[in-house]
């Protein structure tokens, strides 16, 4: 297929030091700090109605709660920035792996042979920018299974096309 | 006779079915509703003559129309076998129609309460790995029909190789009276005290929420302040609370494994494991080969004395499914030699016995002081908030040792072997588990790493099964990587079938 399936070379021996990961589309970034701001524009919205009808007796220290949620969000957008730089897949003849995580950091590979189906999602924002997520599902508690989130999205039906073949065939 | 052994017409479930449907009704309406039967109990005496009659009157008509909605349930209940499929139609108005292949038949086990074994009947059930929707319960067959239901089903499945070999005569594990009472008075109480206590506490919310209801919520809670503040005063009292507490886990944990494993007996039937076992609801499972994803054998230093263990065999659940219980199967009071018996037909040929302990880092034993520590600071501050009391920092004098004590043993019990096809985890703090896990049957493989585990060059190995996670915590990232691009090789070039 096409240039997004070059690390194919799975020797006899899959070594997971040595894959080429491929990084998220940029654009996803400003999905997740959209996201990020809407969330805390809605905090901002709670606080005001709070201060606004003084429900838990708080309004002497409203400033201090919009400072704290304010660096908060200042914090929270850093630290998705620098995670962002973290997320990476690798789709190889045989598997799927996908990396994320700065603090905590993960790795996760999924054989072809496990994988029961394969879903693409759009989000709202998401489709602003054409951008999907794909997630793989296994059989059996399969509630820790891969989700890659960000791919553009010909490159998520090509990724779910050529696992669809790897599987039936 | 004939008619006995035909699936290939749809049939029903025996007459006898109606009769455990409609207790089956009755006891899910009771256990809804048991709140008004109480109050109605209570109110007895204020209640006038004709209100009685009338609410007489209601429960004759409730009975007599759940009496109707069995039958119609039975009525409706169909089930044939066609084309190696298992059909089966039901439901009054919503009508459902399930097709199941065989193929996709995880278990067909056998159940009988204890009216089911009052009038004779077996209650059959269907699992399959799939949706939990799928699974089948027929309510009430005889057991000439049943075992011949069963026979169908499973001659297809094994194909040609089937050979009819019956039961041998010897089972390979029978626990009597006197070994279960063994293994129930050597079990975990205080897990059984935790359960229940975890029932109790239900029931208790139950009848706290009923109270409030009624307006007598300061009654229950004056009567409660009243009894805590007699048992500050008194030691007494608390120790023999204590005792109290000792005898209700022990005699918990001891009608638990009686009612649960009474006359255990397990045979081995071609590749799979055939296991009997209870006293008020009797059970039968086959426990296929294939299906098996992992087992745990497990003791704790009293039944290593005694020689015996449990094992704990699980298989692929389906989702999210509530009583993930129900998938694992337990069979305890295992003799040495039964555990190699049972672990040469899981895993035929394998032998790990002189293969090295790969233990987990140092970096571990870091991480489990700074947690217990953490939990010990949340519990003090929560303690001294709750009852403002200096005295209550005493506690850390018996917590502090009781920490040191498990986190050392939990790390020292921590350790993993593998060879060519199956993985070892030892884990455990006074109990010892030790996990065998075939490699071809990972479903998916994770590393994880924290920060300063990166620091430390540790981490995480997640392996993921059909039946749950199995964790390597703290190994280096060297040998860490190792085991992922082994596992990955062994399941990616696995043929075998792993469910």
């Amino acid at each position: 297929m096409t240039d997004s399936f070059q690390n194919i070379a799975v020797t006899s021996f899959p070594d997971v030091t040595k894959i080429d990961f491929k990084l998220i589309d940029i654009r996803y970034l400003k999905v997740i700090l959209l996201n990020t701001s809407l969330l805390f524009i809605a905090l901002f919205i709670v606080l005001f109605f709070i201060n606004d009808k003084d429900i838990f007796e708080l309004a002497e220290y409203s400033l201090w709660l919009s400072i704290a949620i304010l660096v908060a969000f200042i914090v929270t957008l850093f630290i998705k920035n620098i995670e962002f730089k973290q997320r990476k897949y690798a789709v190889r003849e045989k598997d799927i792996s996908y990396q994320n995580g700065f603090f905590f950091r993960s790795l996760t590979t999924v054989p072809f042979n496990r994988i029961q189906h394969v879903e693409i999602d759009e989000g709202p924002i998401s489709r602003f920018f054409g951008l999907v997520s794909l997630s793989v599902f296994t059989a059996g508690d399969s509630s820790d299974d891969l989700k890659i989130s960000g791919l553009l999205k010909e490159e998520a039906q090509q990724i779910k096309e050529f696992i669809s073949n790897k599987i039936d065939g | 006779m004939d008619n006995t052994e035909n699936f290939s017409q749809f049939r029903r479930q025996s007459k006898k079915g109606i009769l455990i449907i409609y207790l089956n009704i009755l006891y899910k309406a009771l256990k809804a509703f048991w709140i008004l039967l109480f109050l109605f109990i209570q109110k007895f005496s204020k209640i006038s003559e004709s209100t009685l009659l009338y609410i007489y009157l209601g429960a004759a008509v409730i009975l007599g129309l759940f009496l109707v909605r069995a039958f119609l349930i039975f009525k409706n209940f169909q089930f044939k076998i066609e084309n190696q499929h298992f059909i089966l139609k039901k439901g009054i108005l919503k009508k459902t129609n399930t097709s199941i292949p065989f193929d996709r038949i995880q278990n067909i086990n056998f159940k009988q309460n204890i009216f089911q074994q009052i009038i004779n009947v077996h209650e059959v059930n269907i699992e399959t790995a799939g949706s939990s929707k799928a699974e089948i319960s027929i309510k009430a067959l005889s057991f000439k029909e049943a075992s011949a239901l069963k026979q169908a089903i499973t001659i297809y499945d094994k194909g040609t190789v089937h050979s009819e070999t019956e039961i041998e005569e010897k089972p390979l594990l029978k626990v009597g009276f006197l070994a279960l009472l063994k293994v129930s008075i050597t079990e975990n109480h205080l897990q059984s005290l935790v359960l229940l206590f975890a029932i109790l506490v239900g029931f208790f919310q139950q009848i706290s929420e009923l109270f409030d209801g009624l307006g007598k919520q300061e009654l229950l809670d004056n009567y409660i302040t009243e009894n805590t503040s007699s048992l500050e005063a008194s030691v007494f009292l608390i120790v023999g609370l204590l005792i109290f507490f000792i005898i209700i886990a022990v005699l918990s944990s001891v009608v638990r494994v009686l009612l649960r494993h009474f006359n255990l007996t397990v045979f081995v039937k071609n590749n799979a494991l055939e296991i009997y076992q209870g006293l008020t609801t009797k059970k039968s499972v086959i426990l296929k080969n294939d299906k098996v994803q992992h087992i745990t054998i497990s003791h704790n230093p009293i039944k290593k004395r005694l020689g015996i263990s449990f094992i704990t065999f699980k298989q692929a659940i389906s989702g999210k499914v509530k009583k993930k219980q129900d998938k694992v199967i337990k069979i305890v009071g295992c003799k040495t030699a039964q555990i190699s018996a049972i672990k040469n037909l899981l895993f035929p040929d394998e032998n790990l016995d002189n293969i090295d302990k790969n233990c987990s880092d140092s970096y571990y034993k870091i991480r489990l002081y700074i947690r217990s520590f953490l939990i010990l600071l949340i519990l003090n501050v929560g303690l001294y908030f709750a009852i403002e009391n200096n005295h209550v920092f005493w506690i850390d004098v018996v917590l502090i040792p009781i920490f040191i004590f498990s986190v050392e043993l939990s790390f020292r019990k921590r350790y993993y072997l593998f060879n060519e096809d199956l993985l070892l985890v030892g884990q455990g703090i006074i109990e010892t588990h030790k996990t065998y896990l075939p490699f071809f049957k990972v479903q998916n493989i994770a590393l994880k790493q924290t920060v300063f585990q990166a620091r430390n060059n540790v981490a995480d190995v997640i392996f993921q099964t059909a039946s749950g996670k199995i964790k390597l915590p703290c190994i280096p990232l060297e040998k860490a990587h190792k085991i992922y691009n082994y596992t990955l090789f062994k399941v990616e070039t696995s043929k075998k079938s792993w469910m």
